[in-house]
């Protein structure tokens, strides 16, 4: 399979750093080599390449900063969403960097990414890993409180069957977040399957990986996709 | 004349047994030696193997050979070689050092299978595994050992334990929570087919044994209790080809770890049915044995009293079933033949209720489409009901494919009920919300059948 082939090459040049922890713009790059829907995210070393990224995406964008050394990027303040003119990413950038620094002086910045900016959306985070007695695994909650709070999640083993996705979205106990509540419509559950199966196959065929989270995953309404907005791949150890 | 007497030829050794063949030697072996040392003081070898001995002289209608290395039990060989080529299994209750000494005589003497009944530590369970070849182990620690009910054959510890013949495969990885399960299901009168505690497990492991109690015939039901797998996808497997031929019932400890919720997955994906302990794994695992699933949700109530009835109202509602509504002609015909029922759901006989309207009801009811599946309660104190009378339900529910529970409330009650049922493939309950878990699992089980899903693990991932 072609997308394999491309997918474990990459995974070699991550390797070739000695690195296990895919950073932001990586992981994405990965999932969508497989096929996985994602927000384009293209990495910006310095303030002009960030204008230039931003006007070949097309405004709105997202930027968030790119730096090994920062896993939580909102705790660094380091995000900012909607920036719609040239002069506001380059404010954005000047105060990533700054909030960055602050933050975390010492940490690695290799700059920012720059993303295409999505409508707030229905959240859920969507995750696999590798079990000690039954490998892999795929994870499915709904985000925010619910996985944070309320450890609202179910499990399936990878490979998944179309039945055994929508189990798992069923399964939780938030699940009528999705069906459409007090008039709003549902969300498009077809497409989250999609992307539960799709991970699952991952998890299954590239084994390289140990854990990987997909957090959040916007789910739109009914017939108008899903994608991942975030994204964190970590690579087996040795 | 004298016939020429022929010409003696050198015995050819027994040919080491094939891989394989092991686990089925575990249960329906040819010949079954106990090897054991009376005179050893350390430890509850000596204790197992007099257990054994006597057990298996007790119920096994096959050929013992008893083996004392002490040389003291009457009747007994003193040296494993006397059993050469003429056991296919060895129960092994050596102490540790003892069992080590004589563990090459055992697999030479043509053995498939060694139970091995007391525990050893780590270093003596690989000298031992290092020393089986092509030989299964089942243990060490299999103090319960192996029951077979068709053969009588007993190896384990406690002694008159041997149930009643009936479909439960029971597979344990607790010898004492084994021993209740047996305890619970003797005294109840429920049937068993085959028994077995897997003990510290260095070798044969739930799934091979799931794998072959799948094939079993005697076996209609498989009960599992366990705290974790050796292999998770192997065990998956096992459980996904048994499930496309009869249920199997799971009861898991450790519910507040994290990775239980990927246990819970397995299960599901697997199609086994879980249940939070003991009694509810009987319970549903009798049902399950005796009834045909059930292929809808409407559930139709018949009692001769009202108050059960409305708790089993309740308890239709939290198994996540529904109540059914009988068709008008149904309602008609009941209604004719035993004037005073209220035909509704609960269909509430009246006080004097016995077998003939029982039997009658049922019958119709059954046939009726709207129905997937009935709880009929007879309650004996207060009513007219005798005991014999719930022989009517028995009768009855022989012509039709939908599953049916009975319900006695209480307890005196109840063990008459339940023993005049218990030879009837009616299951008996001494609560409405016991009936109606049992009927939800055969529910779960009528939707394994409606829909057999593509198996879970693909090639890619056996592959690895």
């Amino acid at each position: 399979m072609a997308a394999k082939k491309k997918v474990l090459e990459f995974i070699s040049s991550i390797k070739g750093q000695k690195r296990r922890e895919l950073l932001e713009f990586e992981s994405k790059k990965l999932i969508s080599l497989w096929g996985i829907p994602t927000t384009r995210a293209e990495l910006a070393g310095g303030v002009r390449e960030a204008v230039k990224l931003a006007r070949e995406i097309k405004y709105p964008v997202v930027l968030k900063v790119a730096s090994p050394d920062i896993i939580h990027k909102s705790d660094a303040r380091g995000v900012k969403v909607g920036l719609s003119s040239e002069l506001e990413v380059k404010h954005a950038f000047e105060e990533i960097m700054a909030n960055v620094r602050a933050y975390k002086p010492n940490a690695n910045v290799l700059g920012v990414t720059v993303q295409e900016y999505l409508p707030p959306a229905r959240e859920v985070v969507v995750g696999t890993m590798q079990d000690k007695s039954f490998g892999p695994t795929v994870m499915f909650g709904l985000g925010g409180v619910w996985v944070e709070i309320m450890k609202d999640v179910s499990f399936r083993l990878a490979p998944l069957t179309r039945d055994d996705a929508f189990e798992m979205i069923e399964e939780v106990k938030g699940y009528s977040v999705l069906t459409g509540v007090r008039g709003k419509p549902p969300a498009d559950t077809e497409a989250l399957a999609d992307i539960l199966q799709k991970v699952g196959q991952l998890a299954v065929e590239v084994p390289e990986i140990a854990e990987m989270d997909l957090n959040p995953v916007f789910v739109f309404d009914k017939g108008k996709g899903a994608v991942a907005v975030d994204a964190r791949i970590i690579l087996r150890g040795g | 004349m004298r016939k020429p007497r022929k010409p003696k030829i050198a015995r050819k050794p027994r040919a080491l047994p094939k891989k394989g063949d092991g686990v089925k030697a575990l249960f329906e072996p040819r010949g079954v030696a106990i090897i054991g040392a009376s005179g050893a003081k350390a430890g509850t070898a000596p204790v197992l193997f007099r257990s054994a001995v006597e057990n298996m002289s007790h119920t096994y209608k096959g050929k013992t050979h008893i083996i004392d290395l002490s040389g003291k039990m009457e009747g007994a060989f003193r040296d494993v070689k006397k059993v050469r080529g003429k056991a296919e299994l060895a129960v092994l209750a050596l102490p540790p050092s003892l069992a080590l000494k004589n563990i090459k005589k055992v697999v030479d003497t043509g053995v498939r299978a060694i139970i091995v009944c007391p525990s050893y530590e780590q270093g003596q369970r690989e000298e031992l595994l290092a020393a089986k070849g092509n030989v299964r182990i089942l243990g060490p620690n299999s103090a319960m050992g192996v029951i077979n009910t068709h053969t009588g054959m007993c190896t384990g510890l406690e002694r008159g334990m041997m149930p009643k013949r009936g479909g439960i495969a029971i597979v344990s990885q607790s010898n004492s929570v084994g021993a209740a399960v047996l305890d619970l299901a003797n005294i109840r009168g429920i049937g068993v087919s085959k028994f077995v505690s897997l003990g510290d497990r260095i070798d044969v492991d739930e799934a091979e044994l799931v794998n072959y109690l799948s094939k079993d015939k005697d076996t209609r039901v498989i009960c599992i209790g366990i705290g974790d797998v050796r292999d998770g996808r192997k065990f998956v497997d096992s459980l996904q080809t048994a499930t496309e031929k009869k249920p199997v019932v799971i009861l898991r400890a450790g519910v507040a770890q994290l990775e239980d919720k990927v246990y819970d997955a397995a299960f599901k994906q697997a199609r086994a049915i879980r249940v939070q302990d003991v009694e509810e794994m009987l319970d549903v695992a009798d049902a399950l044995a005796k009834q045909p699933p059930m292929m809808g949700n409407k559930v139709i109530i018949i009692s001769n009293a009202r108050g059960p009835a409305v708790l089993a109202i309740d308890a239709i509602y939290r198994e996540g079933l529904t109540l059914a509504k009988l068709a008008e002609k149904t309602a008609k015909v009941i209604s004719q033949r035993c004037p005073g029922t209220d035909v509704s759901n609960p269909i509430e006989l009246g006080v004097e209720a016995k077998a003939k309207q029982y039997g009658l009801v049922l019958k119709n009811v059954l046939a009726d489409p709207n129905v997937d599946g009935a709880i009929v309660i007879n309650m004996l104190k207060s009513r007219f009901l005798d005991t014999g009378d719930v022989r009517a339900i028995a009768e009855v529910l022989n012509k039709f494919k939908k599953p049916v529970v009975d319900v006695a409330m209480g307890e005196e009650s109840y063990v008459l009920v339940r023993d005049v049922l218990k030879d009837t493939n009616v299951p008996a309950y001494n609560s409405p919300e016991r009936a109606l878990r049992a009927l939800k699992a055969l529910r779960k089980y009528g939707r394994v059948k409606e829909k057999i899903k593509p198996p879970v693990v693909s090639k890619a991932a056996k592959k690895r």
